[in-house]
């Protein structure tokens, strides 16, 4: 049995002339988090609804949990929660989620069992109230959200996809999808969800593929994908009267290729062929009181701006 | 499979159990009944405008046949309140007339029947009155007047006067039989009408309302997001055939319920809507429908109307299932073009208007069956689903015409499913503004 829950290789999907995904590959470990990055328009949806046997790529080959994606019964395995979120409205929910674990293929009665639990779980249901025998319109925005989510893993999936879990999420959901996914990690399960917050994803991922116009940026592991891009990062912050000394230094481009100004302190990053120390050299001859001068690790944040933000992408930038 | 079963389960169930189905279900019958019951109501009265014989009788024959008549009027016409008999001279007749018209001003009678020595002589007879315009009336008046004239004149060449009345009181009543190519038919010409017509309307209106029903299940599931979720989990041919085939029975179970409810509601409704002769018939009929197994679908046409023949009960039940498929999945392909509620009726109108094009020449197609029109829309795809059950009813159709029409409204459906699998896999999906027919055209390309 392969090792990767998600095997993904040199997929291509283009509409007319234009590249949606190009060339994309990717690998995923059983177990892990996984964060799949990029702006909006990226290819990230289209990815993944590759990956469910949605749209066909056009090249490519895609391996789920060890078979082929297009295999029947490999989406049994599967839980989506799709960006565009949305239940039958008219049925009850008790309903609706039978019909989402039947459509996996999960014994009735099973699922009856199981939605009592989620439903618990949730507290959908407690001494008071049983929304699952309510209709689903009837139900606030919040709950409407749990029950799509106790639709997405229902079944017990192996393999989770969650195509921008967090948004629109209220803050407790938030908490409780956060929750759920250490959880299912915990439990052996593999998950991948895309985000363009790089906030989440630096605290919830294993690893991260970043990805932009269609093509990975970089991936890897976020602990190395951050070390990799150490060195390059200067945290400065000098006495307030002073950010006009170092004002020349911070806009000499040889040195620095970008500032961010966080208004206690700057965030430089440093331009190719330059060196900290340099530029410690020329902050302390200004004569400015420097109250913090330290290489820090650049958040994954950071990372996405100056790979994808900053510059956008450029052909040859596809390497980790 | 397990999947198929699953979708087509939902969309059964959730039909079904809907509130609007079952106000359908019940309401349905009674409209029927209501229908069906209409013309003999209306025929009813028209066959006896109840006080037919309240009319005044002016004798001016001076040879007693106004008596005569008024017997004979009381006698055919035993609901109906008496006529009164007003003999004169022949001189006094005019006047009598007068009187006579300011009575039927006033509502005091009906009308007023002038007998004169002409009358007997077999030359005219006279009647004014409210009700002159209605054939029925005026013929039973005549028949009346002129049986008894008849009698008159036998006596007066020395006939048994007794036995005159014998013979000439007897109720002749004309029986008609339809001749077909295979002989005589069960149905008379009427029956016929009404059954091709209630068919075909039915099959009309069971097209368009489940047909539409499709159309909004699949704007539903796009509307509100959900279909992402389901064909991340179900491949999109198989959710297209779960969702025709559930709504599918879902209109065959409509229209069952109709043909059990109908058939109670005649059973126990007809004596009062239609005295103890409709309910013998509809009794009749009812078990007659249910005994030849073949043509439940008609059961509530029971009133007065034997069932049809097996063969054709099978086309009818094909026509309706191809029908149903052709047009439902050109409906969900529209479905799944659009957006929302405000773009699909704009966007439906092609198919509508196809299917409207078969019922608007329902009328002349009756009235001619075996017209070169009616044979075109019997074999064209887009019609034959309602037009060939319409002729089949009405006149007897080649076999050939037959599995002609069938063959050619399946290779329709098998190519409506292609092209609406295509666009409804690619348009589920796609949300913003409605597509070009050239976005349309790539969408089929496309498809994979």
């Amino acid at each position: 049995m392969s090792d990767l829950a998600i095997d993904i290789r040199n997929v291509v999907k283009r509409y007319d002339q234009y590249a949606a995904v190009s060339d994309l590959s990717l690998a995923v470990p059983r177990g892990t988090v996984y964060g799949l990055l990029g702006p909006n328009g990226a290819g990230k949806t289209t990815t993944i609804r590759m990956m469910l046997n949605i749209i066909v790529p056009d090249s490519g080959s895609i391996i789920l949990l060890g078979s082929p994606h297009r295999q029947s019964g490999i989406t049994d395995r599967i839980g989506y929660l799709p960006e565009e979120r949305g239940l039958y409205k008219k049925m009850q929910v008790r309903r609706v989620l039978r019909f989402l674990a039947e459509l996996k293929g999960v014994k009735r009665r099973d699922a009856d069992q199981r939605i009592d639990d989620w439903l618990r779980r949730l507290d959908l249901k407690n001494s008071e109230k049983d929304w699952g025998l309510a209709k689903v319109d009837e139900l606030s925005r919040g709950m409407q959200q749990k029950v799509q989510f106790i639709g997405t893993l229902v079944h017990d999936p192996d393999l989770v996809i969650l195509d921008e879990p967090f948004s629109g999420l209220d803050p407790i959901n938030a908490q409780a999808l956060k929750d759920a996914i250490v959880e299912l990690k915990s439990r052996g399960k593999t998950v991948i969800f895309s985000t363009h917050v790089m906030d989440t994803a630096e605290r919830l991922c294993d690893s991260v593929c970043i990805i932009a116009r269609g093509r990975k940026v970089l991936d890897g592991a976020v602990a190395e994908v951050r070390r990799a891009h150490s060195g390059r990062m200067v945290a400065l912050a000098v006495e307030g009267d002073a950010r006009r000394l170092v004002a020349p230094v911070l806009a000499d481009r040889r040195l620095i290729s970008r500032v961010d100004d966080h208004n206690l302190y700057y965030e430089l990053e440093l331009a190719a062929g330059a060196d900290a120390q340099e530029v410690l050299r020329r902050v302390v001859a200004t004569g400015a009181a420097i109250q913090r001068f330290e290489l820090v690790l650049p958040s994954l944040h950071q990372i996405f701006l100056e790979r994808v933000g900053a510059r956008g992408i450029e052909p040859g930038l596809t390497d980790g | 499979m397990a999947k198929l079963w699953v979708v087509f389960r939902r969309e059964y169930l959730e039909r079904v159990r809907s509130k609007w189905f079952v106000l359908g279900t019940v309401l349905g019958p009674v409209f029927f009944l209501l229908v069906a019951g209409a013309p003999r109501l209306i025929g009813a009265r028209g066959e006896g405008t109840r006080d037919l014989a309240h009319i005044e009788v002016i004798d001016a024959t001076g040879e007693g046949l106004g008596a005569r008549v008024v017997t004979a009027l009381r006698d055919r016409f035993p609901l109906s309140r008496a006529p009164y008999l007003t003999v004169v001279d022949e001189t006094g007749a005019t006047v009598a007339q007068d009187k006579a018209v300011l009575r039927v001003q006033r509502e005091e009678v009906l009308g007023f029947l002038v007998l004169t020595p002409g009358t007997l002589a077999g030359d005219s007879v006279r009647y004014e009155g409210r009700n002159a315009n209605s054939h029925n009336d005026v013929d039973a008046i005549r028949n009346a007047v002129r049986g008894q004239v008849l009698v008159e004149r036998m006596e007066r060449e020395g006939i048994d006067a007794q036995k005159v009345e014998q013979f000439s009181r007897f109720p002749l009543e004309l029986h008609t039989q339809r001749i077909g190519d295979k002989g005589r038919e069960k149905a008379n010409q009427l029956s016929a009408i009404f059954l091709g017509y209630a068919v075909a309307l039915l099959l009309y209106m069971m097209i368009v309302i489940y047909g539409q029903a499709i159309m909004r299940s699949v704007l539903e599931e796009k509307a509100t997001r959900v279909a992402e979720v389901v064909v991340s989990s179900v491949n999109t041919d198989i959710l297209l055939a779960g969702k025709i085939l559930g709504v599918g029975l879902v209109a065959i179970t409509q229209v069952l319920s109709w043909v059990v409810l109908s058939i109670a509601a005649l059973t126990y409704a007809a004596p009062y809507l239609f005295g103890d002769e409709g309910r013998a018939a509809a009794v009749a009929s009812a078990a007659g429908t249910v005994g030849a197994g073949g043509s439940p679908g008609l059961g509530l046409l029971a009133l007065g109307i034997p069932p049809i023949p097996l063969w054709a009960a099978v086309a009818l039940f094909l026509c309706f299932v191809m029908g149903f498929i052709f047009y439902a999945s050109l409906f969900a392909a529209v479905g799944a073009m659009v957006n929302s509620q405000e773009d699909v009726q704009q966007a439906a109108t092609p198919v509508m208007l196809l299917l409207v094009s078969s019922v608007i020449f329902m009328g002349p197609i009756m009235a001619n069956p075996g017209s070169a029109m009616a044979r075109t829309m019997s074999m064209l795809p887009t019609s034959a689903p309602i037009i060939m059950p319409l002729r089949i009813t009405l006149v007897p159709v080649p076999w050939f015409e037959v599995v002609g029409a069938l063959s050619g409204v399946a290779a329709a459906c098998a190519a409506s499913i292609w092209l609406s699998g295509r666009v409804y896999r690619v348009g589920l999906l796609m949300y913003g503004k409605k597509p070009s027919i050239r976005e349309l055209v790539r969408w089929i390309k496309y498809a994979r």
